[in-house]
């Protein structure tokens, strides 16, 4: 789908950031031969502070939606068996459309904005978080189950007390895969105008200045790893009985 | 072994219950194969039933319907007698002790959070369970610094300990234990099982125990259900009654062609007469002590060093005798140490395996009691004592 609507969609985006940059132009920045221009980053840091914080938006939002109800899936899945193949093959086909493609064929029926953008966001995510759970509750070991309903504790209490809190390490692996992959992935949600650092990557459609795409990936990867830090020290906290085994 | 007790007091003891089966049978759906085929017996409150049977014989089927894990086809189970079909399972459950042979302890739990899931889910309150998880730590021999550990951090012997205590938490009417010692190595098995007997002797419980192993049902069980194919019962009597007497050709053959040995599996070492050894004191004058092996009824030809308190040390060598005084270092070690409450078919294991004639017996505080020999032994397996003992056993009243 080569696409005057993609162009146009980029072309909107960038339209008063041209303007901006045409209006005061450094010297590196007109060389496109260098990769970076320090000069016009330091001059320039400001403009990133609220792609950034739309960014951080975009993915807390849409990473909560997607475990809620990849959540829910995952618990209604493990009560009933028949739910899972279905389960799987659904969330497997909204994690396989191509994410531009995604947001574009969003836009006429959520039209453009931050909520269009998270629809497909949290759609990224299911299929992750899905899996990890299920990954998560089949490896509790039958006979900690067996025991656990011998015992006296009902369905639900099995569910919360024991399959869950045992399943947290691939819970929190599945959340933190879907995060960083939603980081990254967010950078497009500016074809479905809900801003983040893809305003900074691909606006004013000038893919040939460099400085902009580094700074904004930068802030991105940093992003990701912050989270992904986050999550693990969650999980490590949570889930102190496996500092114990390897102690 | 506990003597059975009159039918009139089996109802209900202070925290046990008898377990009734009245024609309970499990049907698998659709298939014609009955897994338990209306088996009906009373396992009366307080006493070990040990249900014991080739695997597929439904013994851990019969088990499972007492606390509706798996729910029977047809019959009732009636426990002190109140039906289980008339209770909701998860409360029922809460009521009966649970443990199995991979034991299942909650990984994510300390031992202490494991020993009081029930109390928990009664709604017992938080110093309660805990006092209560701290008493059972004991009653089981674990180190009370055990109880903030998680289950990975301990030896496996451990562990299974802590599923009885678990078991027996909130105080139940009843235990199921599913091969509990199954998984554990011979060794330790036997000490669990030693354990447990002791335990059982102060907790009284009416306990459903599964097991394969013919040789642990002798020593476990105060009855035993032999169970075949099918889910058919073949016989359910005392363990010296399934010995001198198999109801059928498949409990002979179950039972095995050594019963006589197995019959070491229903005594003691305390009841047997051991021989005395000739004691020796450190610093003792040697001479005092070959005075003492000079004397014609000496029963053991070498003598035994003890400390001050009567507690075995080593056997004493010629060499060692050849000094003035009795060394501090005995020149040979003790080798296999045996208890008064041992069961003799271990007793004979641990002095085979220590390929030793002679092992020291001692009381609870670990004194010296006498001393076991391979002959006392074999003399007893050839003398018309074993058999007498055997048709007194098997007369025991137990109606």
């Amino acid at each position: 789908m080569t696409s005057p609507a993609l162009l146009a969609a980029v072309g909107e985006v960038g339209k008063g950031f041209i303007q901006e940059r045409s209006s005061d132009t450094l010297p590196c920045q007109a060389d496109s031969s260098k990769l970076f221009c320090f000069d016009w980053a330091r001059e320039n840091i400001g403009r990133y502070a609220t792609p950034t914080l739309q960014q951080l938006e975009l993915v807390v939002i849409s990473v909560l939606i997607g475990f809620a109800i990849a959540f829910a899936l995952s618990v209604f899945a493990h009560r009933h068996a028949w739910a899972r193949p279905p389960l799987l093959a659904g969330t497997g086909i909204l994690f396989a459309i191509p994410s531009i493609a995604f947001f574009l064929l969003l836009l006429p029926i959520t039209g453009r904005g931050r909520e269009t953008a998270i629809i497909a966001l949290s759609a990224y995510t299911l299929q992750i978080i899905y899996r990890n759970v299920m990954v998560g509750l089949a490896n509790v070991p039958d006979s900690v189950r067996d025991a656990a309903r011998g015992m006296g504790l009902t369905d639900r209490q099995i569910l919360w007390k024991v399959e869950l809190p045992l399943a947290t390490p691939e819970i929190v692996a599945g959340l933190r895969i879907a995060t960083v992959s939603t980081v990254a992935i967010a950078t497009l949600a500016v074809f479905a105008g809900g801003g983040g650092l893809g305003t900074q990557i691909y606006g004013g459609g000038n893919l040939s200045f460099t400085t902009s795409i580094i700074i904004a990936g930068a802030i991105a990867i940093f992003m990701a790893l912050s989270f992904d830090v986050i999550l693990l020290a969650i999980q490590r906290l949570a889930t102190p009985w496996r500092r114990a085994a390897a102690a | 072994m506990p003597e059975a007790r009159a039918a009139d007091d089996t109802e209900s003891l202070p925290g046990a219950s008898s377990v009734r089966y009245e024609g309970a049978t499990k049907r698998y759906g659709g298939s014609d194969r009955l897994a338990v085929d209306h088996l009906t017996l009373e396992v009366p409150a307080g006493e070990i039933c040990v249900l014991v049977g080739p695997s597929g014989c439904g013994k851990t089927t019969a088990m499972r319907m007492v606390n509706r894990t798996v729910e029977m086809t047809e019959g009732d189970i009636l426990i002190g007698g109140s039906s289980v079909r008339e209770r909701e399972p998860a409360q029922l459950r809460r009521e009966i002790g649970y443990v199995i042979q991979q034991i299942g302890l909650f990984p994510h739990r300390t031992i202490s959070e494991n020993i009081g899931a029930v109390p928990d889910l009664l709604g017992w309150r938080k110093d309660r369970t805990e006092a209560r998880s701290a008493e059972l730590l004991a009653l089981i021999g674990l180190d009370p610094e055990l109880g903030d550990r998680y289950p990975v951090q301990l030896s496996g012997g451990q562990q299974q300990r802590v599923g009885v205590a678990r078991a027996l938490a909130a105080d139940p009417l009843v235990m199921l234990m599913d091969e509990p010692f199954g998984a554990i190595d011979p060794i330790n098995r036997e000490h669990l099982q030693n354990e447990f007997l002791r335990l059982q002797a102060q907790v009284r419980k009416t306990v459903l125990f599964v097991t394969h192993d013919i040789d642990e049902a002798i020593k476990m069980g105060d009855r035993i259900a032999i169970m075949r194919e099918g889910g058919k019962l073949e016989q359910y009597a005392t363990p010296a009654e399934v010995l001198m007497a198999p109801a059928t050709e498949f409990v002979e053959d179950f039972v095995g062609a050594d019963r006589a040995l197995k019959r070491l599996a229903l005594m003691r070492v305390s009841d047997i007469s051991l021989w005395e050894a000739p004691l020796a004191y450190v610093g003792q004058p040697t001479a005092e002590v070959r005075a003492k092996l000079d004397r014609d009824d000496v029963e053991v030809p070498y003598p035994l060093l003890v400390d001050a308190e009567r507690r075995p040390l080593g056997w004493l060598s010629e060499r060692d005798l050849g000094a003035d005084t009795v060394p501090r270092q005995p020149d040979s070690p003790l080798g296999p140490l045996l208890e008064l409450d041992d069961v003799m078919r271990d007793a004979l294991a641990d002095l085979l395996q220590g390929e030793a004639q002679y092992a020291a017996a001692v009381d609870h505080e670990g004194r010296i009691a006498g001393v076991l020999s391979v002959e006392i032994i074999s003399e007893f397996l050839k003398s018309p004592r074993a058999k007498s003992d055997e048709h007194s056993a098997v007369e025991r009243p137990h109606d």
